[in-house]
């Protein structure tokens, strides 16, 4: 079984492992990529960006940003779908988007009822969307709708705030009364749980969604369901900040960790207009579809299921994460980090065992160098 | 390879030795002295220096979800992210899973204690420990917010079932203790409660915090779990209140053992015009008469720092204070929690209190090794403001200087400018060594005798205390030499220290129900795997008590 080529021919792994170096050796700024893998290849692929001084982000993290931008520029109430499928008697779905990126997630909550708590238990479960569609959900779970366009929620947010503070608002897309029934659901809620997907409404409507429940939270109980559409790209950045201090968009370029969310964010570096003049794009998890770009630059693909042996200059074959291996990767509705066991057995290397590899040869050519 | 420390001053009171000496080392273990005509293959001269065990901190939070997500929240404090490293607020903080393994060996610290892993957070905290070199660790994994335990309490289920229930949770979650964080507490605030008490009782349940904190207390003590249940009072930082909550919870310790946390934070009273006070000294003398009572401090240091607790009750009130403003706080499953940042000034009459009062019970508790030596990391300070800390109990003249810079209304309501106490080197020893290996139930460790796990450290004595304490002349863990002069200089990783207690097969079953009916979810998940940790040998299994 060929498992590496070499501008499309078909290679062993020592001479791609060397072709490979030989292409880092080259670079000025490589950028280490793609991160669809599970923690140890993650571990291994921040292990390679020290050594090779890289830039290192997930290829998804655009999907984060909004909501991590908001959240460290201004705090959150963040709560785990299993406590609100339990706890929340008032849930409101913000946006269109939500019934796109995890519409299980709305099913649950609609099948289920609360079941905890005096405020909350009992009296079912009411839901409301806030969009510009209604989203049919199972159940018998009350379901309002008021329709409103997307990109007019975060003033219609704004407007509710202002309400529930007993200020005056001017006026939205959405009437006094429609502004004051949404106040009504929160503030008479035991739990309410407001659903969103901080990419659709970016880091300013997000910071006015958490800001919605900070301010419910001085008379009653409330919190989010921030919804992020790609759960290893979360998994990465956590494990990026634990390692890093940083949540990606990293560059090891000038020895200690340096974090830059514009500089060093993975569609501008792969865009080719960025620094990076070589990639390492990995892309090896069970389950997920993969993005592998078309490369404006000399690149690495390490992929379980390379598209083509010329996708890349070095191509290696490897198992995926959580399908050919055990791997621990990031479970949006545990929300942490999960074991799960392989589904298959495969004689393929990791993608770690790949990045470890590569890693150990350009520290002994460094040292050779030295 | 056998190694000798020759000729330093060993303290090591856990075996009675105050005085000059050598220390053998082969294998990764202390050895008695060779017989006659065997050398030693390396020698370090320790001439003039104090030898030590490696220091082991019982209550430090340096992995899982919380500790990662004041991470994420300040990523303006990070050394990196300035243009001024050396000017950066906690830019001296071992703020990566990288630096807190390093900054804490250079200290001379070689087992840390994360002391409060939630049970759905429990393999990412193993996978952040498992990324901190150098050093060994352990968790303490939270009950006492849980749906499950508060329903067991209500239904009347025997203390077996109750112990069964804690077994597999530590079984599974690779835990060396329990902790309860404000018993009943969290839970409360989800049903918008803002302020409970010991006796109060969790809406729903009928429970109160004190049947909650009993129920564990015989639980722990039943399965013979070493480290006593770990307790994170009521009330933590509220005037008065604090100060009762944390006097009813050692009444009903009731000669079992119990150990409460971060006491510093509940020695608060409402006397003076700023209805603010010590109450450091009546709180010193229950500890004193309560033998079965063990306690750290959380001293309070000044200067930039993050609060980080599962007591979400607590961290929503203190959200109000966050410092710079903002906070997120978590409604989880159980006990939740919250990340509040906060900025001790010394010219604040209510910070410069929280200062003395963890002064005055570090040196008004007699016993030490009763009362360990914590910062509550990174709540009262940051771990790397230990050397200072050091100073402060062992020089009265520091402690001066230190009362000198403070506000005068401040010296007027502390009993710290009369306390003439210095700590010992045998007593510092006692506090951070012998005491807390016996407090944790590692007897491998805490001491020098033969058969320890080689963990050293080694000191250059001077005027300057935190001088010594902060650099360590040489630091040696599992034999190897792995910091010179304050510097590491050999990396590797320890390993986390853990009970497996068994459960009973039925209560398996119970939680594979349980959670997929009531969550969705697989218990499977709670589950921290040998193999998930990507390290050879990650866990060192340590014996319950028969």
């Amino acid at each position: 079984m060929e498992t590496a080529w070499i501008d499309g021919k078909p290679a062993s792994p020592e001479d791609a492992l060397r072709a490979a170096g030989e292409l880092l050796d080259a670079g000025r700024l490589p950028l280490v990529t793609g991160l669809r893998t599970d923690v140890v290849g993650l571990r291994a692929a921040f292990s390679l960006a020290r050594q090779v001084g890289a830039v290192i982000d997930h290829g998804e993290s655009a999907s984060l940003y909004p909501f991590i931008a908001a959240m460290r520029d201004g705090g959150a109430f963040l709560a785990s779908p299993a406590e609100m499928r339990r706890r929340a008697d008032r849930v409101l779905i913000v946006g269109d988007a939500v019934g796109e990126c995890d519409v299980a997630l709305l099913k649950m909550l609609a099948a289920t009822a609360p079941d905890l708590g005096v405020r909350t238990r009992g009296a079912g479960r009411r839901l409301m969307t806030l969009g510009s569609r209604a989203i049919s959900l199972p159940g018998n779970a009350e379901v309002t709708h008021l329709d409103c366009a997307s990109d007019a929620i975060t003033d219609v947010v704004g407007m509710v705030r202002a309400r529930l503070a007993g200020r005056r608002a001017g006026e939205g897309a959405l009437s006094d009364a429609a502004i004051a029934t949404v106040a009504t659901f929160l503030s008479e809620a035991g739990f309410a749980a407001v659903v969103f997907a901080p990419t659709e409404f970016g880091e300013l409507g997000a910071e006015q969604i958490f800001g919605l429940v900070r301010d419910l939270n001085e008379t009653t109980r409330a919190s989010t369901l921030p919804v992020l559409g790609h759960s290893d790209a979360m998994g990465a950045a956590l494990l990026a900040t634990w390692t890093s201090g940083f949540p990606l968009r990293v560059s090891y370029g000038r020895g200690p960790a340096e974090h830059d969310a514009s500089l060093h964010a993975s569609d501008r570096q792969l865009s080719g207009e960025g620094e990076a003049d070589v990639v390492v794009f990995v892309d090896a998890l069970a389950g997920a579809v993969s993005q592998v770009p078309v490369f404006a630059t000399p690149a690495i693909l390490i992929a379980a299921d390379p598209a083509a042996p010329d996708a890349a200059r070095v191509v290696f074959k490897v198992a995926a994460a959580g399908r050919d291996h055990d791997g621990v990767l990031y479970n949006a509705r545990f929300g942490s980090f999960v074991a799960k066991p392989a589904e298959t057995t495969s004689e393929l290397p990791t993608a770690a065992a790949i990045l470890d590899a590569l890693a150990d040869q350009q520290a002994g050519r460094g040292a050779e160098a030295a | 390879m056998l190694t000798r420390l020759k000729g330093g001053h060993v303290v090591d009171p856990a075996n009675g030795r105050d005085a000059a000496g050598d220390v053998f080392v082969e294998d990764g273990v202390v050895v008695e002295a060779p017989q006659a005509g065997r050398e030693a293959d390396e020698t370090i001269d320790c001439t003039g220096l104090i030898v030590m065990a490696g220091a082991i901190d019982i209550h430090s939070h340096i992995a899982g979800g919380h500790v990662n997500t004041a991470r994420l929240l300040l990523p303006e404090w990070h050394r990196a992210f300035s243009s001024r490293p050396g000017e950066t607020a906690l830019s001296r903080v071992g703020w990566t899973t990288e630096e807190t393994g390093l900054r804490y060996a250079e200290m001379g610290f070689t087992t840390v204690v994360e002391p409060a892993m939630a049970p759905s957070s429990a393999l990412h905290a193993h996978l952040e420990l498992a990324d901190t070199p150098i050093i060994d660790k352990a968790t303490l994994v939270v009950l006492g917010n849980d749906d499950l335990l508060m329903s067991m309490i209500r239904e009347g289920e025997s203390a077996g079932a109750i112990a069964d229930y804690v077994a597999w949770t530590v079984s599974a979650s690779r835990a060396l203790g329990v902790k309860c964080i404000n018993a009943g507490g969290s839970a409360a605030f989800k049903e918008n409660v803002r302020q409970f008490g010991f006796d109060d009782v969790v809406p729903d349940y009928g429970v109160s915090s004190r049947q909650i904190v009993k129920s564990l207390q015989t639980a722990v003590r039943d399965l013979g779990i070493p480290h006593p249940l770990h307790v994170h009072c009521n009330n933590l930082g509220v005037p008065g209140a604090s100060s009762d909550s944390i006097a009813a919870t050692i009444k009903a310790a009731e000669g079992d053992p119990l150990h409460l946390a971060h006491i510093q934070f509940y020695g608060y009273g409402t006397e003076g015009k700023r209805r603010f006070s010590s109450r450091g000294r009546e709180l010193a003398e229950l500890v004193n008469a309560t033998s079965e009572i063990t306690v750290d401090i959380g001293q309070v240091m000044f200067g930039q720092t993050v609060t980080i607790s599962s007591d979400e009750l607590r961290q929503f009130a203190g959200s109000k204070q966050a410092s710079p403003k903002k906070s997120i706080i978590f409604d989880h499953e159980a006990n939740g929690g919250g990340v509040v940042p906060m900025d001790y000034k010394r010219k604040s009459f209510y910070n410069a209190l929280q200062w003395a009062i963890g002064l005055e019970l570090f040196l008004l508790i007699e016993d030490p090794s009763r009362v360990f030596f914590t910062t509550d990391h990174p709540n009262g300070a940051p771990f790397t403001t230990y050397p200072d800390i050091f100073a402060l109990l062992m020089d009265r003249g520091v402690r001066a200087k230190w009362l000198d810079a403070l506000p005068k209304s401040v010296v007027k309501m502390t009993s710290l400018p009369e306390i003439e106490r210095e700590y010992t080197l045998a007593e510092i020893a006692t506090m951070t060594r012998a005491a807390p290996a016996k407090l944790l139930g590692t007897p491998d460790r805490g001491h020098l005798g033969a058969g320890a796990v080689a963990d050293v450290a080694i000191y250059r004595p001077g005027e300057d205390k935190a001088a010594m304490f902060g650099k360590a002349a040489y630091v040696l863990k599992d034999g190897d030499l792995v910091v010179r002069d304050g510097t590491v200089v050999k990396h590797r990783y320890g390993r986390a220290l853990t009970l497996r207690p068994e459960a009973d097969k039925a209560m398996k079953t119970r939680l594979d129900r349980y959670f997929d009916d009531r969550y969705g979810l697989s218990s499977r998940w709670f589950e921290v795997p040998d193999g998930a940790l990507g390290r050879e040998d990650p866990f060192k299994v340590v014996p319950c008590r028969a």
